[in-house]
């Protein structure tokens, strides 16, 4: 079988943009390219005001007000203003407490910038979590007896798609106190989100929900208001908190794609969970003795995360150069190491090296679905090490 | 008539007579205390930025979402950080104890 153009089955490491993103996104390259921090003048004038209605559109698909968005490059850097900002100012007020706890799954940027504040005199506590790739409440519970200034536990994880419960760790953390940090990267546009939970900080990114790679945002709450220190010195855009230019084409992009999935993430999620169940009913049929990783409840409508019955994820990769899909995250792909998130759900190192991340998206049509699982099953029942088996 | 009372930037107290009515901004110019005003109470700065003894915190009415802005701008902010101008003396506050930070930015200077 040729196909025209290779499969797109990767959509948690990334989404193509929507047209429609793109077509928003155009006249603010060329028509009106101002820098929107311009007020002098009137191209400069109206940059910031189609800035300004984008920031809302953003604020809206979390429930929180326009004014608590701070724009930035991504989630990553959203996640490393969050969590280190939350703990330097707090440093700078004297808040005695040190102790910040988030969970063996997240995102590397978020275990990268709560363990670089051990280095700071500050206690990182890493929850694990359980075969289903979900926390246990009274493992956070316990964590929090000790004063503690921040929580940071993703919304939906990258590699298994699982859903933490965060209304009810929300309530949990509210009651000890603490700061919850929410980085919900692959969560907003997937599953309904509410900053209403009790969420002081929460990280966005475009590209994963059809926006533009290369900008985000971080929601910091006002009321009560959660402060935090910034991490760029410059000319104190964004209330001080991010300085650096805005880039209108990429925020009008982003907010385009924050409306179309306020308005269509029902619709999209119902259509994609029904293009997943197809495939995992095919994939089961071809590959008998496939295993699902982590929750099948709890968990994104796009995403399955499977365990080949034999074989390697990566060989099996490489066999279908038609098809676009993974062993883990694009962020750590490189690293020869088996995925970090499976070892903690109790996956071996051979288990999590047969694990296939498969993501469905906004554009994968019924006969992607099809040819995918073609090629998964006929590349699998031909791998020499299933032929060695 | 309610007293107050600041501690200074060297850590020395004073005592002094807050008519109730007046702000914390306006007992300091009143007895000479050493905190700036620079905007006069209209909430366009931070230079009247005080630490609220923790004892006297729950005592305040909460600051608005404006003087919220403010603080965000303080130097030397801390947990029971407000602005003296909106604070308003009651016969509740006699006693009231404020401590002056260690410097203030007047944003018409950045």
């Amino acid at each position: 079988m040729t196909l025209n153009r290779p499969i797109f089955l990767d959509n948690q490491s990334t989404t193509p943009c929507d047209p429609r993103v793109v077509a928003a996104m155009l006249p603010w390259f060329t028509d009106n390219f101002a820098n929107p921090h311009s007020a002098e003048h009137a191209m400069g004038r109206a940059a910031e005001a189609a800035v300004e209605a984008g920031r809302a559109e953003i604020a809206a698909l979390i429930g929180a007000e326009a004014r608590e968005i701070v724009l930035t490059s991504g989630a990553t850097e959203s996640n490393n203003l969050a969590i280190k900002g939350a703990a330097r100012h707090a440093l700078r007020v004297n808040d005695p407490r040190r102790r910040v706890i988030t969970v063996a799954t997240e995102h590397k940027c978020v275990l990268e910038s709560v363990r670089d504040l051990a280095a700071e005199g500050f206690e990182p506590v890493i929850l694990p979590v359980g075969p289903d790739g979900l926390i246990d409440l009274d493992d956070l519970t316990e964590a929090l007896v000790v004063p503690t200034l921040l929580v940071s536990v993703m919304a939906v994880n990258n590699e298994t798609g699982v859903i933490q419960n965060l209304p009810a760790i929300a309530a949990l953390v509210k009651e000890a106190g603490a700061l919850l940090h929410c980085d919900a990267a692959q969560g907003v546009g997937k599953i309904a989100i509410d900053v209403g939970y009790g969420i002081d900080l929460l990280s966005l990114t475009a590209h994963k929900i059809y926006g533009p790679k290369g900008v985000g945002a971080l929601y910091v709450r006002r009321r009560p208001r959660a402060r935090i220190a910034a991490l760029f010195s410059g000319g104190n855009q964004e209330r001080g908190l991010r300085s650096g230019t805005l880039a209108p084409p990429l925020i009008i992009g982003f907010a385009t794609a924050a409306r179309l999935a306020a308005a269509e993430r029902e619709d999209d999620a119902a259509r994609i969970a029904g293009l997943r169940e197809h495939l995992w009913a095919e994939l089961q049929r071809g590959m008998p003795g496939i295993v699902l990783n982590g929750s099948a409840e709890a968990r994104i409508a796009g995403n399955l995360n499977v365990m080949l019955p034999d074989g390697s994820a990566s060989a099996l990769i490489a066999a279908c150069p038609d098809l676009c899909v993974s062993t883990g995250s694009a962020c750590s792909s490189a690293e020869i190491e088996p995925s970090y998130v499976l070892r903690a759900m109790g996956l071996s190192v051979a288990q999590a090296s047969r694990s296939l991340r498969i993501g469905i998206g906004r554009f994968t049509s019924p006969a992607d679905i099809d040819n995918a699982a073609r090629l998964l099953i006929a590349a699998h029942a031909s791998s020499p090490a299933r032929m060695q088996a | 008539m309610p007293k107050m009372i600041f501690i200074e930037r060297d850590g020395t107290q004073r005592e002094v007579e807050a008519p109730i009515g007046l702000s914390v901004l306006e007992v300091a110019h009143k007895h000479g205390v050493d905190i700036e005003g620079a905007c006069e109470g209209s909430l366009a700065c931070s230079t009247c930025h005080v630490i609220v003894d923790p004892e006297w915190i729950d005592q305040l009415v909460e600051p608005t979402e404006d003087e919220e802005d403010m603080l965000d701008l303080a130097f030397g902010l801390e947990k029971t950080s407000r602005l003296g101008c909106q604070i308003v003396i009651t016969p509740q506050l006699d006693g009231l104890v404020v401590k002056l930070p260690a410097s203030s930015r007047n944003a018409a200077q950045g």
